[in-house]
């Protein structure tokens, strides 16, 4: 598969002689070195869950963000380079704000998406006039959930710039086994409540780590109550009912 | 001249392309641009008194385009938090062009600004402030303090001095850190940290009300009342001022409308309950 | 590139340059304010019903003294998807200088096409309004000398006006008039559709007397009023007059009357 690589994957704006754009490709691998992280969408809201990688007894969990906060009606998690998030986020945030301060009414979930993904692709050179903001590809891929009049969403957002929709979808180090786990988990009629014990139960399977309330974190998308990261209480509550193996 | 000539002498296919002009491009095809404040200025040297003579009705009465103009408005700090009252009434010359200008304009659930002098500008950049107080909710993951918020308005129309810009406003909230928090912003950059203001052409009747009979101390329902006859006076004896009071109290929790009512049931009831106003007389002799 | 010119007298091309521009009698240069507007005259109307609204203007185009053209409209449908704009269910009115009404209506027109696009639906008349103030005031410093209105069924399904002063400042109403005619026009709406200074008689004295109630009217009668206010103004202002264009949005899009007004 790599014998062609040769030369051309120097170049952020070569195409190789295959037609592939490997630095693009790359930035692929780096979300598989990325902490696992979750997506459920169920009729009534979509529940993001994220490992969080405790590398040290010493490290203060509540500083790891991996969950943050788009708009009231937005969130997402991340999986790969976190600093990279940061930009995307923060070009998101600022989007939202400006089409409901042109608007009036909220961005939508997948324009929202599209915004995010309309920065991927703006490395290297760039075209004349058009700001360039990375010298090479984001090494970070984004699981997106909101609610909007088309109802509760999730998309799952790539480096080269790609997004698609998903009922339920993990990225990350143990996406593999995750995804599997999901697709046979996965039904239409799931409630908020089960999508919580099946983000977890998905995420203990693959997690190196023992799982439990300080290395995990959830978050929820709901119409009435918007986007919101569950609290240590609300945490140990939904590890409390996972069924012990 | 130069710049003039420069600018209307190229030839006529430079000009044909209907997206050559970036600014307009840019608006049409990104909003968000917005955000870096480009705006689209007249070819002339001077655009600022260029605009004064187009759109300024006091140094210019023949000016052809009349601004909406707002007036009088006030806001107080009192121990139950901070009431905020004004008029609706918005003047262009001597046309009243609307007797319902919702004048408290609201930033966010719990951040007031008044608005008085350009309706437009405050419209605008009070929505734009609520715009910048979300971003620093969700950048900094805490509600933004009044001050900071004032600071905001006042250094954005500071670097827009000698442009035009006509603004008198008061940004009212109630945050844990500083309590009732009353800041004055007006276009010069002025802002002023303060216990009461009225600010608008009716502005001396208020406080001629509200500076007789404001305390701290005041009871919720007190305040309220102060509030609505401060403009019921500036409503009655400033022409410039009259149509709805609009009164709101803000909180910790947030802020809550006391109403959009009219003032000339509102004058009557003053008038022949209260035995106030008794130079008016309630009969034709 | 004078000389050019002045050395082929056959040509007989432009014999000046910037050097033989006017002076005065002092002997400076006879210098031309920058004025870039001109009042092509014409009055707006729009009134919001319970599940309808009408925009409407007179189709006259007049500058000072002079009539232009007698069939100059000024009520536009807004952000149909095609270019006939037979989808449309907006309406945007401008009145004082035609030519920043058109590139007004323009600019709105490919703001809400590429909404479409973009969002994958059509813009709400409640984002189409905010939008509109923002275009005025992106020109807050060379202001698009018109008087605009934007008129459409809100996400309730009532019909809803909004107005605007030439810097984008704006509010929702139940009715307004703008241009020309509109201190003629207004007070008749104050009375008529608001219902101003009525009250119920015998229901008290002083401040006790209470308000006529305030309904929304039917679209017949909303129609009758405007066909009032502008024979109204016909009479009495030279601006307004030739043609009435009346725009009736409704939940089914847009339906436009034509009627006959005074050509004198």
């Amino acid at each position: 598969m790599f014998m062609a690589r040769s030369e051309y994957d120097r170049g952020i704006n070569t195409f190789s002689p295959e037609g592939r754009l490997f630095q693009v490709e790359y930035s692929l691998e780096a979300i598989k070195l990325g902490s696992t992280a979750i997506g459920v969408a169920t009729s009534e809201g979509v529940i993001l869950g994220v490992e969080k990688r405790v590398t040290s007894t010493l490290l203060e969990t509540s500083s790891v963000e991996k969950i943050v906060e788009i708009d009231r009606h937005i969130g997402c998690a991340m999986s790969g380079l976190q600093a990279d998030a940061r930009s995307m986020v923060e070009h998101a945030r600022v989007e939202c704000q400006s089409h409901s301060f042109n608007y009036n009414e909220p961005l939508g979930v997948e324009s929202t998406t599209q915004a995010i993904c309309d920065l991927a692709l703006r490395f290297g050179e760039g075209a004349e006039g058009e700001e360039t903001i990375m010298s090479r590809p984001f090494g970070v891929a984004l699981l997106i959930a909101g609610h909007d009049e088309n109802g509760p969403q999730l998309f799952h957002a790539e480096p080269s710039g790609t997004f698609y929709r998903y009922d339920a979808k993990a990225i990350g180090s143990g996406s593999e086994g995750a995804q599997a786990e999901l697709q046979n988990e996965y039904h239409k009629s799931l409630t908020l409540e089960d999508a919580e014990t099946l983000v977890l139960k998905t995420l203990k399977q693959v997690m190196e780590e023992k799982l439990d309330h300080k290395n995990v974190q959830l978050a929820s998308v709901t119409k009435d109550k918007g986007f919101r990261i569950y609290t240590d209480e609300e945490m140990a509550e939904v590890v409390e009912r996972l069924p012990a193996n | 001249m130069d710049a003039l000539v420069a600018k209307y002498s190229r030839p006529a296919a430079e000009e044909s392309d209907p997206f050559e002009n970036e600014l307009e491009s840019h608006d049409l095809m990104n909003p968000a641009d917005h955000l870096s404040l480009k705006f689209a200025m007249p070819p002339v040297a001077q655009p600022s008194s260029w605009l004064r003579a187009a759109t300024d009705d006091r140094s210019n009465p023949e000016c052809p385009i009349k601004i909406a103009h707002g007036t009088t408005t006030l806001a107080f700090r009192f121990q139950g938090g901070i009431i905020v009252a004004t008029d609706s009434r918005a003047t262009a010359g001597d046309w009243i062009a609307s007797q319902t200008v919702k004048k408290v304009i609201e930033i966010n659930s719990v951040l007031l600004g008044t608005m008085a002098g350009g309706a437009a500008d405050c419209q605008y950049w009070l929505a734009w402030l609520g715009m910048q107080c979300r971003l620093h909710e969700l950048r900094h993951k805490r509600r933004i303090s009044v001050a900071a918020a004032s600071k905001i308005l006042a250094n954005l129309v500071y670097s827009y001095k000698g442009m035009g810009l006509s603004m008198g406003t008061m940004c009212a909230g109630v945050t844990a850190e500083e309590g009732p928090a009353l800041y004055y912003v007006d276009s010069d950059g002025t802002r002023l940290a303060g216990n009461l203001f009225c600010v608008g052409s009716g502005q001396t009747f208020a406080y001629g009300v509200l500076d007789a009979e404001y305390k701290y101390e005041l009871s919720n329902e007190a305040a309220l009342e102060l509030g609505r006859r401060s403009i019921l006076a500036a409503a009655h004896r400033d022409a410039y001022s009259g149509g709805y009071i609009n009164l709101y109290h803000i909180e910790e929790k947030g802020w809550t409308r006391h109403g959009f009512s009219d003032t000339n049931p509102i004058f009557w009831k003053t008038k022949l309950e209260k035995g106030e106003f008794s130079n008016v007389t309630s009969e034709l002799e | 590139m004078s000389a050019m010119f002045s050395q082929n007298p056959v040509m007989n091309g432009p014999n000046y340059s910037f050097s033989d521009a006017p002076r005065t009698n002092n002997g400076e240069f006879r210098e031309h304010r920058f004025n870039p507007y001109s009042d092509n005259g014409g009055s707006t109307l729009a009134i919001a019903g319970a599940d309808f609204c009408i925009m409407a203007g007179d189709t006259r185009h007049t500058s000072g003294y002079s009539i232009n053209s007698r069939m100059a409209p000024k009520v536009f449908r807004i952000g149909g998807s095609n270019s006939d704009q037979s989808d449309a269910t907006i309406a945007l009115s401008v009145c004082g200088f035609a030519a920043d009404g058109n590139a007004l209506r323009d600019q709105l027109d490919t703001v809400c096409k590429i909404y479409r696009y973009r969002h994958g639906k059509p813009m709400s008349v409640h984002a189409c309004a905010k939008r509109l103030s923002t275009i005025l005031y992106n020109k807050r410093f060379f202001p698009y000398y018109t008087h605009a209105m934007l008129g459409g069924i809100d996400e309730e399904g009532k019909g809803a006006v909004y107005s605007y002063d030439p810097v984008g400042s704006y509010e929702r109403e139940q009715c307004r008039a703008g241009g020309a005619a509109a201190s003629l026009i207004m007070p008749f709406l104050d009375s008529n559709v608001n219902f101003k200074n009525q009250y119920v008689p015998g229901s008290g004295v002083g401040h006790e007397l209470k308000e006529r109630e305030r309904h929304p009217l039917s679209r017949p009668v909303v129609e009758t009023i405007v066909k009032d206010a502008f024979d109204g103004a016909v009479e009495r202002h030279i601006e307004v007059g030739d043609n009435l264009q009346m725009m009736v949005i409704t939940k089914d899009g847009i339906e436009e009357i034509m009627l006959p007004l005074k050509k004198d």
